[in-house]
């Protein structure tokens, strides 16, 4: 084990904040009624869940009932999807998507497509934005969903959901009744000050362990009027939409994280983006060669995905952890074949930039002197890769 | 399963990297399918492996299979050498999950790769 240990990964999952620990703690312990029940115990877990679904619709802008509890991110979007691919079936078989969503999202329209639904995928160019008129151009009389993250889970790029929304409600004040459209908001919220009627998004997807909660707790926000065929059936909870006894300590404990993240909105803004602007100006001035993979604008706060000319992203990653330092990438070198991340090769840069690409990502308990380290541990391991790599060799 | 601490010390402290200027034997092979690549140049003198120098390009495994290769190979004979196995590497590594064995499979073709010309001069 190394000496020090520096969690640069708040992408994939972000360590759970004592206050959250602590309300599902009680709850574990306080609150164990079935929320179904109709005497005291039940009523109780009841008031919490309700409680918890004020919270995580406040933090989106959502009423209460619009707010359905999940196991998490990948529930959620599995759950818009084909819920409403399937209730509305009867209107069309197309969706439109970007070439970049989550696997959640991306194998779903895959499963679908097998299932004789079609699937249009956008480009996103070299900056991982879709562009409004390519969906507006997409658009068929068939369609009925339009999924497109808010912001992308490997670069962090900000797509332009509001505009999405706009042209949706356009097209449905002018006859295009069974069109929807979904956001995966599971990197956005918290990180983003998010309003689903400004959005004009119908359902929207989150997930607890993104936001300092536990793993095994999400939310799909449901617009009133959207109709969803539910995939988990054999009980009446979440409005017919999600049966199974509610995961009582979980919710409460993703209620408890989304008011943390409303209340601490713009501390924790400014934390992320000044130690990713920190890290990226070290990152740039002292390793050559480097390329920032998206746009540089329009995109989350707390991410920052480089890729490192002439080496591999998996070897510069444990070379990092040997070191105490974790980070992610989105490649994988497994059984000889080599699958570079589809997010970096939508971008349409070559194979050797795809494979050394990786993702930092900071949150609200990372430090300055953490990231000084992670820059000081990232240039030693960057020069003794590409001291090894044959791609420095004069024409290589 | 997880790596050993034989790979992790040959991955943080490769061990002969670089290419010698006066190799009498290369050879520089690509993992076609995942472009993990090794580079090996060798000083063969009296049919022995005097020394070696590696570069690598690719997954870990790749990078480490390198490292180790050259260990075993300096001060051995051509013959004993080439007589390395696939099996053998992966064992002096302290074994490799079974989808990282293309890494060895590739170090020891590179070897292979390299030494063959001498076999075919002696």
């Amino acid at each position: 084990m190394p000496s020090r240990r520096v969690y640069l990964d708040n992408s994939a999952t972000t360590p759970v904040d004592p206050r959250v620990a602590a309300a599902m703690s009680r709850a574990v312990v306080e609150t164990f009624g079935n929320a179904s029940s109709v005497h005291g115990f039940g009523q109780q877990a009841r008031a919490a869940v309700d409680r918890a679904r004020r919270e995580v619709g406040t933090l989106i802008g959502a009423r209460q009932n619009e707010i359905v509890f999940t196991s998490g991110g990948t529930e959620s979007n599995n759950l818009a999807i084909r819920g409403v691919c399937e209730a509305a079936a009867a209107h069309g078989r197309h969706i439109i998507t970007s070439a970049i969503e989550h696997p959640s999202v991306a194998g779903v329209c895959t499963e679908l497509e097998k299932r004789g639904w079609e699937v249009t995928r956008l480009p996103v160019y070299g900056n991982g934005i879709v562009r409004v008129e390519d969906v507006a151009a997409a658009l068929r009389p068939d369609t009925v969903l339009i999924t497109v993250m808010l912001a992308n889970n490997e670069i962090g790029t900000i797509q332009p959901a509001a505009e999405i929304g706009s042209l949706v409600r356009t097209q449905r004040a002018t006859g295009h009744k069974h069109l929807w459209f979904h956001t995966d908001a599971v990197q956005a919220a918290g990180r983003l000050r998010l309003n689903v009627e400004e959005l004009g998004c119908d359902l929207l997807t989150m997930s607890g362990h993104k936001l300092y909660a536990p793993k095994g707790v999400g939310a799909l926000y449901v617009r009133r009027g959207v109709r969803l065929h539910g995939q988990n059936v054999g009980g009446h909870q979440e409005r017919e939409r999600r049966a199974g006894t509610e995961n009582v300590p979980g919710i409460v404990a993703f209620g408890e994280a989304a008011r943390l993240a409303s209340e601490e909105f713009e501390q924790r803004s400014q934390h992320d983006r000044m130690l990713r602007d920190r890290f990226e100006t070290a990152v740039l001035d002292r390793i050559s060669d480097v390329v920032l993979n998206g746009d540089r604008e329009q995109r989350l706060g707390h991410l920052s995905n480089i890729s490192f000319r002439f080496i591999e992203g998996e070897g510069l990653l444990i070379n990092l952890d040997l070191e105490g330092v974790a980070v992610s990438t989105g490649s994988a070198c497994s059984s000889g074949t080599l699958e570079p991340s589809p997010v970096i090769r939508a971008l349409g840069v070559d194979d050797e930039l795809a494979r050394g690409s990786i993702r930092f990502s900071f949150g609200k308990d990372n430090t300055e002197a953490e990231v000084d380290y992670a820059v000081e541990v990232l240039v030693r391991a960057v020069e003794r890769l590409r001291a090894l790599s044959p791609l420095t060799l004069v024409g290589h | 399963m997880p790596y050993s601490a034989i790979f992790k010390e040959h991955l943080a402290h490769p061990r002969n990297a670089g290419e010698l200027p006066n190799a009498n034997a290369i050879a520089d092979e690509t993992n076609p399918i995942c472009g993990d690549r090794i580079r090996l140049s060798l000083i063969i003198k009296d049919s022995r492996v005097e020394t070696a120098r590696y570069l690598a390009y690719g997954c870990p495994p790749t990078l480490v299979c390198g490292s180790v290769l050259t260990e075993l190979i300096i001060g051995k004979t051509v013959a004993e050498a080439r007589a390395l196995t696939r099996a053998e590497l992966l064992g002096a590594i302290g074994g490799l999950p079974s989808r990282k064995h293309h890494a060895a499979a590739l170090a020891i073709e590179t070897l292979n790769a390299a030494l063959q010309p001498q076999i075919n001069a002696d």
